[in-house]
Order: structure tokens, then sequence, then C-alpha cells
């Protein structure tokens, strides 16, 4: 029977995604130990930064810096949205860009785009939204030096006044079961960190010898903390984007099995409705004859 | 501690921990004026760094060298840590790329205060590198 046949087919066909998705899912997963590894690793320097931001600021006596200044007059905004070069992960991109777009949106003003990554740049594309720049060659393993170059625009526009404030639409992983869609202020620098310490005396108050003076450190390290996040960022994006592949790969596999099982239970009942025709023929012609 | 003379140092980038270790003799630190010597029981200090080599010696002899670009050195309670947003092994620098960075730059128009800057910033990355490279290959270090 040519339904049976089909149902062979179809089986074999879904037996075969299975063992693709079954593939990427392992390939994600390994992928998420590395990237996650990655993350980890820029920890150390991050809350050591911070450290010193807050010993600076004891220092030199509270912080009043141009990248912590709100602009006035300027309702220019720069975002930098960080999406993945490849699909197959779930609702990672979408969930990325309708936050950038619910931003987009709710501003009066310009927002000047800045898009990481193939996906977010044909989905802007499609919809006909303006991008400022775009960025395709930053892959699963993010490098300092790639991402260097981006925060350090963002920083001599903050200061020229062209902008007034520089946010990062991406997936902020909190761990593997939970990562949500954020977006998170860049420029001016939130001064939440630096304000509350340098009021309370830390445990180590510790008399630095400074060179050069508190206020021109300030100068290279509070430029130096944007790069360091927006850089997390881009780290944080990967984990989640691994996470989201291999969820959505999980999902893909375990749809196939069900499939395959429908399938084949398809398959049988036709396999037995033929039998029981055939028996019936059999029987039907020997009534005939006796 | 085992060494009486020993502290401890970890190199930080962005990326990763280059060095963690805790039996550091001496750590000779390219700051942005000049080259700082730390050992045990130096006052707390925080510096900005240069461009130059971060000269780490162990309590066994052995020395170690990176490559700095810039960032910041801490030094308390017998602890130094450099965060630097780059620090290569000089054995992944090459001599003659840097040479003929060294040779577009100088040929660059200085426009204005800020080029100008970029370009000293630019020619003594070269030229540090290029020395280095050049010691690595050599075999003298330091």
């Amino acid at each position: 029977m040519a339904n049976r046949r089909d149902l062979v087919k179809r089986r074999k066909a879904v037996r075969n995604i299975r063992k693709i998705t079954r593939t990427m899912q392992m390939i994600a997963t390994a992928r998420f130990q590395a990237a996650l590894n990655r993350a980890v690793a820029t920890k150390p320097y991050s809350e050591k930064l911070a450290e010193l931001v807050k010993d600076l600021a004891r220092g030199a006596g509270g912080i009043d810096h141009p990248l912590m200044r709100t602009v006035e007059g300027v309702d220019r905004k720069a975002l930098v949205v960080l999406t993945s070069n490849r699909g197959f992960c779930g609702g990672f991109n979408a969930n990325v860009l309708r936050a950038a777009a619910g931003l987009i949106d709710g501003h009066e003003g310009d927002v000047d785009v800045h898009m990481v990554g193939k996906k977010g740049v044909n989905y802007f594309n499609y919809n006909k939204r303006e991008m400022a720049a775009e960025t395709t060659d930053i892959e699963e393993k993010p490098r300092f030096d790639q991402v260097e170059p981006i925060a350090n625009e963002l920083i001599d526009r903050f200061i020229q006044g062209e902008i007034a404030s520089a946010h990062v639409a991406f997936m902020r992983f909190h761990s593997a079961g939970r990562q949500t869609a954020e977006i998170l202020q860049l420029l001016p620098l939130t001064a939440t960190a630096a304000d509350s310490d340098a009021s309370t005396p830390a445990s180590t108050s510790v008399e630095y010898e400074f060179s050069p003076a508190p206020e021109a450190l300030l100068d290279d390290l509070l430029p130096a903390s944007v790069r360091t996040q927006l850089f997390q960022c881009f780290t944080d994006s990967a984990v989640s984007e691994q996470v989201a592949r291999m969820v959505a790969m999980k999902a893909a596999t375990d749809a196939a099995g069900d499939m395959i099982k429908t399938l084949t239970r398809q398959y049988n009942r036709a396999r037995q409705t033929s039998i029981t025709m055939e028996l019936l023929d059999i029987i039907g012609g020997a009534t005939a004859l006796a | 501690m085992a060494n009486p003379k020993a502290f401890s140092v970890s190199v930080v980038t962005p990326e990763e921990a280059v060095i963690e270790r805790d039996d550091a003799s001496m750590v000779i630190v390219p700051a942005h004026d000049g080259e700082i010597g730390v050992m045990r029981g130096h006052a707390p200090i925080l510096l900005r760094l240069g461009i130059g080599a971060l000269r780490v010696e162990l309590a066994d002899g052995k020395k170690q060298t990176y490559y700095v670009d810039g960032g910041f050195a801490q030094m308390v309670d017998n602890r130094l840590t450099v965060l630097t947003e780059q620090a290569k092994d000089p054995a992944e620098l090459d001599a003659a790329a840097a040479k003929e960075a060294w040779e577009q730059i100088r040929n660059e128009p200085i426009a204005d205060e800020r080029a100008a800057r970029r370009r000293h910033d630019a020619m003594q990355r070269a030229q540090v590198q290029r020395r280095m490279a050049r010691a690595q290959s050599s075999g003298s270090i330091g």
C-alpha cells in the first residue's frame, strides 16, 4: 500500500532530522561550557576595577566626571544591539530585537543603532529600520580588542555631546535556566556603586600613593570600566545564545521523537489494516468456492 | 609564608587571569612615567600604566615578561594586582610587523593635538613591541 511506504519514508526523514538536532544540541552544550568559562573569567577584572574606582572616589573625595554627567539639550541616543550570527536558537534574537525595538519606538528623538550579529541586521533590513552601523564578524568568542573600538566610539561621542546616553540591548545570562532580554545603560555611568561607597568607609581604607593624581587616574579608569561593561555584555550574550540553542535543539529532538512514535503507530495500524483486508479477501474467496 | 621575601602578584585582563602567583620576589611595573620596581613591603600604590614590559621575578629565580599596553597597578597588603586590557607574551610579538607599523605611523600627518598624542602612543607601542620581540628572539629577556 502506497500509504504505508509514505509513512516509512517520513519516519526515516524525521529520524535523520532528530540525529541532526541532537548533534547540534551536543555541540551547543560543549560551546556553552566554553562560553560560560570565558564569561566567568571576565569577573575578576571587572570586580577589581570597581574596587579601584571606589578607592579612587575616596581619594578624590567623590566623583564628578564627564562620563557621569547627563547631557542637556540632546535627545539622540545610541543603542548597541547584540544578536547572534546564526539561527536555530529559539527566541534568542526575537527577544533581544523586541526589547531594542521597544526602546527605539518609545524614544522621541533619534536612536543610532549599532547592530551586532547577522540575524539582527537581517531583521532590521527586512523591517526597513535604520542602522547607523553593523558588525557581523564577532563570533561566539568575543575578544576584547573587537569590543574595545565600539566602546571607545560611544565614549568619544558621549563626551563630545553628540549623544545623550548609550545603551546595550542584550540577553543577560542569570543561570542556565533563566536569561532575560535587557537594556543596560552604559552612559552616562550610573553613580550608585561609587557614590554609596565614597561616604561609607570600606573595610580596607588604605592611604594610597597615587600616580598620577586620583582625578587623572579616574579619567582612565572610568572609560576602562565602560569598556569592560560592554565586553561583559558580549560574553553574557554569547553564553545566552548557546543556552538558547541548547534548549531549542533539545525541544526539536524531543518533538522529533514524539513524531517518530506517532508515525510508527500509524504505520503499524496501516499494516494491520492491510493484513486484515487480505485475510478477509482470502476468507471471502474460500467461502465463495465452498 | 615559606619565603619571607615573597609576595603575591596577579595580572588580570578582561579575558582571563594571565598570571596568579604568590611567590614573586620582584615585579617591575611599567608605570605611565617610568618603571617602578615593587618588592615585598612596598607602600600601597595605585598607578596608571604606560606601554612597556612587565617583568615578574619569581622566588625560584625564574623570570616572566609580558608586553603591557596601559592599565592600572595596585599594591596593597603585599598583593600586587595589575589590571590591563592587553598583556601579551613577547613570543607573540612580531618585530617586522612592529617596524612596518612604526614606519607607517611616522609618515602620518599631525593634524591636531589629539592626532599628535595618538601618533606618539602608536609610535611608542611599535617601538616597545619591536624591542621586546627582538630581545625575545635573541634570548636575552629583560
